[in-house]
C-alpha cells in the first residue's frame, strides 16, 4: 500500500518536467516581443540588454534548466511586463480567490450531486428520478456562461430585491453565491448523472444479493457493500473535474469580475508576458497533476484489486 | 413436521414484454436433515424457485403471485422484510452458482464472513474473528488466520465457494440452499465442494436444498429428487426411485444424456440429446409444456389440449405426463422431432 | 423476439401443434436479428434520443438553409435598426448594428457547426491513429506514449488552446479547429486503444491470426468494424465539448474575428447589454445550449443501443 502510493509519487516528477518543458517550448514559439509596449519599435541596444537581463539570450535548454531550477525552489521568475512584480506577487494576489471558487465549486457539486444521484437510484424510474436527471443533463450541457447570466439576470436584477446577491467582486459571502453556483452547477449534474448509473449498476450485482441472502440489515448493504463501490467512479471523475472547473473558473470570473488569476492569464498571453503565461500554466498544471495523482491514490484505496497489478 | 412445505408457489415476471410465469405452481417439502435435489435444464424456473423462498427476487419486475411457503409454520411470503432480513442467512442460507462475482470485491474476506454472525449472533469483533478462522478451516482452507484479511481476487474459484460455504454456515442454519455450487467450477473441484457440503450437512444436521442440472451431481447427494420443466414439477421421486424407475419422457431423456463408463445395464450407443428448445415462458404451451418435444406426443392425443395433472404413480412417486413410461403401450410416436 | 399471442395464433391456426411447424411461437426459441438493426430498433425507442437527434438536425438545417432565404443582409450596417426588440420582421430583433439577428444567428451557427465537427474529425483521426498505434503494437511503446498522455493530460485545456492560439498568431476557423483539437484529443486516443486492446485479447482475433490472417487484415475486418461503434458515440461526445470550447474562446475575446461570428463571439457582443437587450446574449447562448444538449441525448441514446448490454430496468 505505501509502496503503491510511494510508486504514483515518484511517476509525477518526470511527467511535470515533461509538462514544463512543453509548455515552456510552446511559449518559445509565440511570436510578439514582451517589450513592446507600444507601437514605437525597441531600439536594439535596449532590447538586447532586457534579453540579457532577463536570459532569454541564452540557449533554450538552458533557459529550461534555469527555469526548472527557478519551479524547484519556488520561484517563477519576475514578469516580464509588469517590471516591478514577481509572477510570485502575482499569484499570490490572485490565486487564493480562484482556489476559493474552484473549490467552493467542488463542495457544492459534491454536497448536492451525490446524494441526488443516490436518491435517484434507489427510487428508478419515478418522479424524483426523471426530475432529477431531467435537471441534470441540462444543468450539464447548458454552457456556464448561460446559466451565470441567467443567474445574473434573475437573481441579480429581476428578483433584486428579495435576494440582493452582488454581481461583481469577490468580498462578501453574498457575492460568492452566484459564481459558485455558476461553476458548480455542471459538475454537481456530472455527479448526480453517474453516481446514479454506477448505484444502478452495482444494485445489480451478485454480491449485493449475497449480502441480502445473509440477512444483513439493508442499511449496512447499502452504505458497507453498495455504496462503496458505487462512489469509486464519482472520485475517479472528480480528476479530470477539476480540469472543467479551471477552465470553467476562467469563463466565470470574466463574467463576475472576479480578481482570480484567469483574467490575468488572459491578460499576460495577449501581452506576451512569457514568464507569467509560464507561471501560471506550470502552476496550473502542477495542481492537475497532483489532483490526479491524488486521485489515482484514492482509487487505489478505495479498490484493492488495482493495487497490484500495475503494468 | 417438514421443515420447508412449498404449495402451489407461484412466482410471475410482469415485464415490458409480458408476464412471465417463471414458476407455476411448484410444490414440494424438505424435511430436516435431508436433502432435496432439484433439477432441469437452465430457464426451467429452479433458481426462482429458491430466490422466491428467501424473496430474493426484485420486486418489480417479479411478484410472488400465489402460494405459500411455509418455514417451521411461517408462511415466508407473506413475512416482511425486517422479518425476512432476521431469517436469511440465520436460519435460512443460500449460496450461489457463480463464486466469482457473488462476493463483494473490495471487502476482505473476514468482514464477509464476520459481518453475519456479528449481524445474527450478536459476536463480538474478537468472537466472530475466531469463530471465521474455525469456519475457515472447517472449509479446508488452509492458512485461515492470515487468509481472512485477503480480498476475494486472492482466491480461486473453488475456494471462493468454499468462504461462501463458510459464510453460509456460519450462524447453523437449519436449511442450505444451494444453487448450482458446482456449475462453474472445474470438475475436478466440483467432487470437492459436494463432499464438503455432505460432510458439513452431517455434521449441523442441516436439510438442504440442491440445485442443478446435472443429474450426476444430484444422484449422489440427494434424498428425494424434483424435476422441472417450464416452471412446472413434472417428476417427483426418492432419488432411488427416480433413478431405477424414471417415469417421465424428460427425465427419461435427462438420464440418457448422462454418459456412463460402467455399470448394469449401460446403454451403448449415442447420447440422446433432447431435441429443442425450451418454451417461452412469458407464452407457455397452453397444455403440456413438454408435448412440443415429447417422443411419446403426437397430434391426436389429449397432449395437446388438456395440461396434465401431478399424480402419483406409484407410492411417493408422482409424474405429470399422459405418458409415463409404466403406462405405455407402444414405441415413440415420432422418431425424432 | 417475442411473439405475441395474437400474431401467433395468425401464424399457426392450431396453437397445440405450433411445434409441429417450424414458426416461432409458442415451443420455439427467440429469434435473432442483426447487430445494426437491432441498434436502431432500441434507438428508435428511447424517445428522448429520437428527440434530441430531431432537434439536431432541425438546428443543423436551419443554419443551413435560413441565410439562403433571408432577405437581410448579415453584414449591413443600419444604426437606425439597432437593438430591436423580437418582431413579426425580426423574430429575434436585431442587434447593436442593425443587423438581423435571425440571419446572423443561423450564419454563427454555420461556423460553430461547422468548427465543431471539423474539430471533433480531427480529435478522432489523431485519437484514432495514435490509439490504434499504442494498443495494436503494445509493448515498451504503448507505455511509453501513454505515459507522454498522461502528461499531456497535465495540461489545463482552455490554457493550452490559448497558448496554441497565441503561437499560431492570427484567429480563424483552421487555427481554431487545430487549437481545439489539440487540446482535446487525448480521451478519444485512450478509448481507441483500450477498445483495440480489448478486441486484441478477445478469442475470435486469437482465431483469425491463428488461420494465418495478416495483421492488416485482422485490423480492418476485425478491429475496425467494432470499434465504430465506439467512433460514433464518441463523435457525440466530443461535439459538445468542442463547441463549447470554441464558445469559451469566442466569448472571452480570443475567438473568431469580425465580421464573421461564432455563436460565442456573438454571446460576447450581448454581454454588455444584457440587462437591457437580454436577447442579444441570449439566443445565441440557447443555440449553443441546444446544440449541446441534444448531442449529449443522441450519444446516450446511442450509447444505450449500441451496447445491448446496458440495464434494462
Amino acid at each position: 500500500m505505501v509502496g503503491f502510493i510511494i510508486r504514483r509519487l515518484l511517476w509525477t516528477i518526470p511527467v511535470l518536467l515533461l509538462v514544463i518543458l512543453m509548455t515552456f517550448l510552446m511559449m518559445r514559439h509565440i511570436q510578439g516581443n514582451p517589450f513592446r509596449h507600444s507601437e514605437r519599435a525597441v531600439s536594439p541596444e535596449i532590447q538586447a540588454n532586457l534579453n540579457r537581463k532577463f536570459n532569454l539570450d541564452k540557449p533554450w535548454y538552458v533557459q529550461y534548466a534555469l527555469y526548472v531550477k527557478g519551479v524547484a525552489t519556488f520561484d517563477l521568475g519576475p514578469s516580464l511586463v509588469l517590471r516591478n512584480q514577481s509572477v510570485n506577487d502575482i499569484v499570490k494576489a490572485h490565486f487564493p480567490k480562484s482556489l476559493e471558487l474552484g473549490f467552493l465549486a467542488m463542495v457544492f457539486a459534491v454536497v448536492l450531486g451525490i446524494p441526488l444521484g443516490v436518491i435517484a437510484a434507489l427510487r428508478p424510474n419515478s418522479v424524483f428520478d426523471y426530475t432529477a436527471m431531467f435537471f441534470s443533463n441540462v444543468g450539464f450541457a447548458v454552457p456556464s456562461f448561460l446559466i451565470a447570466t441567467l443567474l445574473i439576470y434573475f437573481f441579480a436584477l429581476k428578483w433584486g430585491d428579495v435576494f440582493g446577491l452582488p454581481t461583481s467582486g469577490w468580498d462578501t459571502w453574498q457575492s460568492k453565491v452566484l459564481p459558485v453556483i455558476a461553476l458548480g452547477l455542471g459538475p454537481m449534474a456530472y455527479f448526480a448523472r453517474l453516481v446514479r448509473g454506477t448505484m444502478l449498476e452495482t444494485l445489480q450485482q451478485d454480491y449485493v444479493r449475497t449480502a441480502k441472502a445473509k440477512g444483513l440489515r439493508w442499511r449496512r448493504v447499502l452504505t458497507v457493500h453498495v455504496l462503496k463501490n458505487s462512489l469509486t467512479p464519482a472520485v475517479t471523475a472528480a480528476g479530470p473535474l477539476l480540469g472543467f472547473l479551471i477552465t470553467g473558473s476562467f469563463i466565470i470570473e470574466y463574467i463576475f469580475a472576479i480578481p482570480g488569476i484567469g483574467k490575468y492569464y488572459i491578460t499576460a498571453v495577449s501581452a506576451r508576458d512569457y514568464s507569467v503565461v509560464m507561471g501560471l500554466t506550470v502552476l496550473l498544471s502542477v495542481i492537475v497533476v497532483l489532483a490526479n495523482m491524488v486521485v489515482d491514490i484514492l482509487y487505489g484505496v478505495l479498490d484493492p484489486r488495482t493495487r497490484e497489478a500495475r503494468t | 413436521m417438514a421443515l420447508l412445505e412449498v404449495d402451489n408457489l407461484q412466482t410471475h415476471f410482469f415485464t415490458r414484454e409480458g408476464v412471465v410465469r417463471a414458476v407455476d405452481g411448484v410444490s414440494f417439502t424438505v424435511e430436516p436433515g435431508k436433502t432435496l435435489g432439484i433439477v432441469g435444464e437452465s430457464g426451467c424456473g429452479k433458481s426462482v424457485t429458491a430466490l422466491s423462498i428467501m424473496s430474493l427476487l426484485p420486486q418489480p419486475p417479479a411478484k410472488i403471485v400465489g402460494g405459500s411457503v411455509r418455514f417451521e409454520g411461517f408462511d415466508l411470503a407473506k413475512l416482511s422484510e425486517r422479518d425476512l432480513e432476521d431469517v436469511r442467512g440465520n436460519e435460512i442460507a443460500m449460496i450461489f452458482q457463480d463464486p466469482m462475482t457473488s462476493l463483494n470485491p473490495t471487502l476482505k474476506i473476514g468482514t464477509q464472513i464476520m459481518e453475519t454472525m456479528q449481524r445474527h449472533l450478536g459476536l463480538d469483533r474478537k468472537q466472530a474473528k475466531q469463530r471465521a478462522i474455525e469456519l475457515l478451516e472447517e472449509v479446508h482452507i488452509p492458512g485461515a488466520a492470515d487468509r481472512l484479511n485477503d480480498y476475494p481476487h486472492r482466491f480461486s474459484g473453488g475456494m471462493r465457494q468454499r468462504v461462501m460455504i463458510a459464510i453460509a454456515i456460519s450462524c447453523n442454519p437449519k436449511l442450505l440452499i444451494a444453487d448450482e455450487p458446482t456449475t462453474a467450477l472445474d470438475v475436478t473441484v466440483q467432487a470437492g465442494i459436494l463432499d464438503l457440503l455432505e460432510e458439513l450437512q452431517e455434521e449441523y444436521e442441516m436439510a438442504m436444498i440442491l440445485i442443478t442440472h446435472d443429474m450426476g451431481v444430484v444422484a449422489e447427494a440427494a434424498d428425494d429428487i424434483v424435476v422441472m420443466y417450464a416452471g412446472q414439477i413434472v417428476e417427483q421421486a426418492a432419488s432411488l426411485e427416480l433413478f431405477d424407475h424414471p417415469e417421465h419422457p424428460y427425465t427419461e431423456a435427462l438420464l440418457g444424456a448422462l454418459p456412463q463408463i460402467e455399470g448394469e445395464g449401460i446403454r451403448e450407443g449415442r447420447l440422446t440429446a433432447i431435441p429443442g428448445r425450451p418454451p417461452d415462458l412469458a407464452d407457455p404451451p397452453p397444455a403440456c409444456r413438454f408435448a412440443p418435444r415429447c417422443p411419446f406426443s403426437d397430434r391426436e392425443d389429449s397432449c395437446a389440449k388438456e395440461p396434465p395433472e401431478l399424480r402419483q404413480i406409484r407410492s411417493g412417486h408422482w409424474v405429470r405426463s399422459a405418458h409415463p413410461a409404466s403406462e405405455r403401450t407402444r414405441e415413440p410416436a415420432v422418431a425424432s422431432k | 423476439m417475442v411473439v405475441s399471442p395474437q400474431a401467433q395464433r395468425m401464424r399457426s391456426p392450431d396453437p397445440a401443434h405450433s411445434g409441429d411447424i417450424d414458426v416461432a411461437g409458442a415451443g420455439m426459441p427467440i429469434r435473432q436479428s442483426s447487430l445494426w438493426r437491432d441498434a436502431r430498433r432500441r434507438y428508435m425507442r428511447n424517445k428522448g434520443a429520437v428527440v434530441a437527434g430531431a432537434f439536431f438536425l432541425g438546428l443543423v438545417a436551419f443554419c443551413i438553409f435560413v441565410p439562403i432565404f433571408s432577405p437581410y443582409d448579415p453584414d449591413k450596417v443600419d444604426f437606425s435598426q439597432a437593438y430591436l426588440s423580437p418582431s413579426l420582421a425580426h423574430p429575434f430583433g436585431t442587434d447593436q448594428f442593425g443587423r438581423d439577428l435571425l440571419t446572423r444567428v443561423a450564419l454563427g451557427g454555420r461556423i460553430s457547426i461547422a468548427i465543431g465537427f471539423a474539430a471533433t474529425l480531427a480529435i478522432l483521426v489523431i485519437g484514432l491513429t495514435y490509439g490504434s498505434i499504442s494498443g495494436f503494437v503494445g509493448g515498451w511503446l504503448d507505455n511509453a506514449m501513454m505515459r507522454f498522455l498522461d502528461a499531456l493530460y497535465g495540461l489545463p485545456y482552455l490554457p493550452f488552446a490559448i497558448i496554441t492560439l497565441a503561437i499560431v498568431g492570427t484567429v480563424n476557423f483552421w487555427t481554431m479547429v487545430i487549437a481545439l483539437s489539440i487540446a482535446s484529443w487525448f480521451t478519444s486516443a485512450r478509448i481507441v486503444r483500450g477498445q483495440i486492446i480489448t478486441l486484441k485479447e478477445n478469442d475470435y482475433v486469437r482465431a483469425a491470426t491463428a488461420v494465418g490472417a495478416r495483421w492488416y487484415r485482422v485490423l480492418a475486418r476485425h478491429l475496425v468494424p467494432n470499434t465504430l461503434g465506439v467512433l460514433i458515440i464518441a463523435i457525440f461526445l466530443e461535439l459538445p465539448g468542442v463547441i463549447l470550447g470554441e464558445a469559451f474562446l469566442s466569448f472571452i475575446g480570443l475567438g473568431i474575428n469580425p465580421p464573421d461570428a461564432s455563436w460565442g463571439s456573438m454571446a460576447q457582443e450581448g454581454r454588455q447589454v444584457y440587462r437591457t437587450h437580454t436577447n442579444v446574449i441570449l439566443i445565441p447562448s440557447l443555440a449553443i445550449a441546444i446544440l449541446v444538449l441534444s448531442a449529449n441525448f443522441i450519444a446516450d441514446g446511442l450509447r444505450d443501443a449500441l451496447d445491448p448490454r446496458t440495464k434494462e430496468t
